[in-house]
């Protein structure tokens, strides 16, 4: 195994909110291909976290570099970066007024300067892979959660990234919606995708995850593989969230 | 009847010529709108600050007198310019048409600047983050995000917006454009019978109304075929 630099790292970050201390030093490096869970209590940073690896908001401290970038407050650098990073939000997040496929062309051809036939043709493709080619022209309100949840991740794959962000891509839907989203990540993860997903999902994590990273109050407090992670946690702090979701 | 009947030619040509006041102020109004909202809501307070300054004057003037200081306040600049180049020059204007169509376009530019601007803020974070998310730049965003999304919550205002602008129209007879209004008075000077021949341009004005609000109704009915869909 050669030892490629890491396509993600963030060293030393801080990030504040005003007076808030969002980030305190965080450090994490991704390899290529690795996927990363990212759980911990509602308002630790997560988010946060994961929003600055793509400059939704700017880091105040320490480096991050994407995919060989470095990132800074520079825009172009940012687009840069993010037409390599791919994310996936709580609340999916299409665009209302335009169709399902539609959603899936615009940024192709206005980033990668596709034709209107090699976008239709791409965004075809991602949506058989994720299972709802049928609803290609209907519009967004439509469509389930579950369905809408998996359009946005056929949305973010028709980029080609090189790298995935999930922010808890499952917490909005319905409980029997759950599994159709988490099923599509776990086939993404097994062709190869790094990824980054903030989620409480337990049993994604265990069998998806390189490395579960956990974090309160703004820190990483603990990393870990995902069996000692969960058989034996450092830190009472892990214990204690481990203890509340999964008695829930 | 037979009075409005011998001046139809003239009502045609006066209502031709509010159509095309009408369509070259709204497309001044939208760039007004666009440019104050767009300033509004900018980082640079200089930028702000000119376009908090074009709202208060253009929605605090009366339209008419706004009318008034565009026209002969350029012809004034106009002819003293042109005065210092060839003095036997006596009076320069712009034509009356298009300072006409320039004025009523501030103050209604200014009221959709206001309404613009409101929709822009009503546009939920969640979108312009995924588009920027997809590697999309500020510039593609706005075009092809926010203005889009815009333009579909001002809309219930903006049709308010393009009927004030239609009955603007009128105004401009004052300066000598050759409007149904202006034909009216013209009519009512020769033939002595004014209530009928303001009664017609009332009808005249009132028949466009309509089409601006059916037309705003199927406009609306396309911009939210996304919502309908969903029931
Ligand atoms: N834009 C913001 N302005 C101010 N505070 C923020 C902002 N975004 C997040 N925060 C605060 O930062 C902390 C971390 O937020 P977040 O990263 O969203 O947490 P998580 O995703 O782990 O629930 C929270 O206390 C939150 O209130
Ligand atoms: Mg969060």
């Amino acid at each position: 195994m050669q030892n490629n630099p890491p396509i993600i790292s963030l060293k030393n970050v801080h990030k504040y909110f005003g007076d808030f201390h969002a980030l305190r030093n965080i450090n994490l490096d991704v390899e290529e291909g690795q996927k990363i869970v990212v759980c911990g209590p509602s308002g630790s940073g997560k988010s946060t976290m994961i929003r600055c690896v793509n400059g939704l908001e700017q880091h105040d401290e320490g480096t991050i570099m994407v995919n060989g970038h470095t990132m800074s407050s520079d825009e172009k650098i940012g687009n840069l970066i993010r037409q390599e990073v791919g994310m996936v939000f709580q609340s999916f997040n299409l665009f209302p007024h335009m169709k399902v496929l539609d959603n899936l062309t615009m940024a192709q051809r206005m980033v990668r300067q596709k034709t209107k036939a090699e976008a239709r043709d791409t965004g075809m493709k991602l949506l058989e892979r994720v299972g709802i080619a049928a609803q290609a022209d209907k519009f967004p309100s439509q469509l389930s959660g579950g369905q809408q949840q998996r359009v946005a991740i056929a949305r973010a794959l028709c980029m080609n990234p090189k790298v995935m962000l999930f922010d808890e891509p499952t917490s909005a839907l319905d409980p029997e919606m759950i599994s159709e989203v988490l099923d599509v990540m776990t086939e993404l993860a097994r062709d190869g995708m790094t990824m980054i997903c903030v989620t409480h999902e337990m049993g994604f994590a265990r069998s998806v995850a390189d490395r579960i990273v956990f974090m309160d109050q703004g820190e990483i407090v603990e990393t870990g593989e995902p069996e000692t992670f969960f058989a034996n946690p450092a830190h009472a702090r892990t214990r204690a969230f481990l203890d509340q979701i999964i008695s829930h | 009847m037979q009075e409005v009947m011998n001046w139809s030619d003239e009502f045609l040509a006066g209502t031709f010529v509010i159509i095309k006041l009408f369509f070259i102020s709204l497309v001044m109004v939208i760039t007004w709108g666009l440019l104050g909202a767009t300033a509004k809501l900018s980082n640079s307070r200089i930028a702000r600050g000119i376009a908090n300054g074009f709202t208060v004057l253009c929605r605090g003037t009366p339209e008419f007198l706004l009318l008034l200081i565009v026209y002969f306040g350029s012809a004034v600049t106009l002819t003293s310019i042109a005065r210092a180049i060839n003095p036997e020059i006596r009076f320069l204007d712009i034509p009356p048409f298009w300072a006409g169509a320039f004025a009523i376009s501030l103050v209604i530019g200014a009221y959709a600047t206001e309404t613009f601007r409101g929709a822009f803020l009503g546009i939920d974070k969640g979108y312009i983050e995924a588009a920027k998310a997809l590697g999309m730049t500020r510039f593609q965003v706005f075009w092809k995000l926010r203005v889009p999304m815009m333009w579909r919550l001002a809309l219930p205002g903006f049709g308010n917006h393009l009927l004030s602008l239609l009955k603007d129209t009128a105004l401009v007879s004052v300066i000598g454009v050759e409007g149904i209004l202006f034909t009216a008075q013209q009519a009512s000077s020769v033939n002595h019978k004014p209530f009928t021949m303001y009664l017609t341009v009332a009808f005249i004005f009132l028949a466009l109304s309509t089409v601006i609000v059916v037309t705003m109704k199927c406009v609306e009915k396309y911009a939210y075929r996304h919502l309908e869909a969903a029931r």
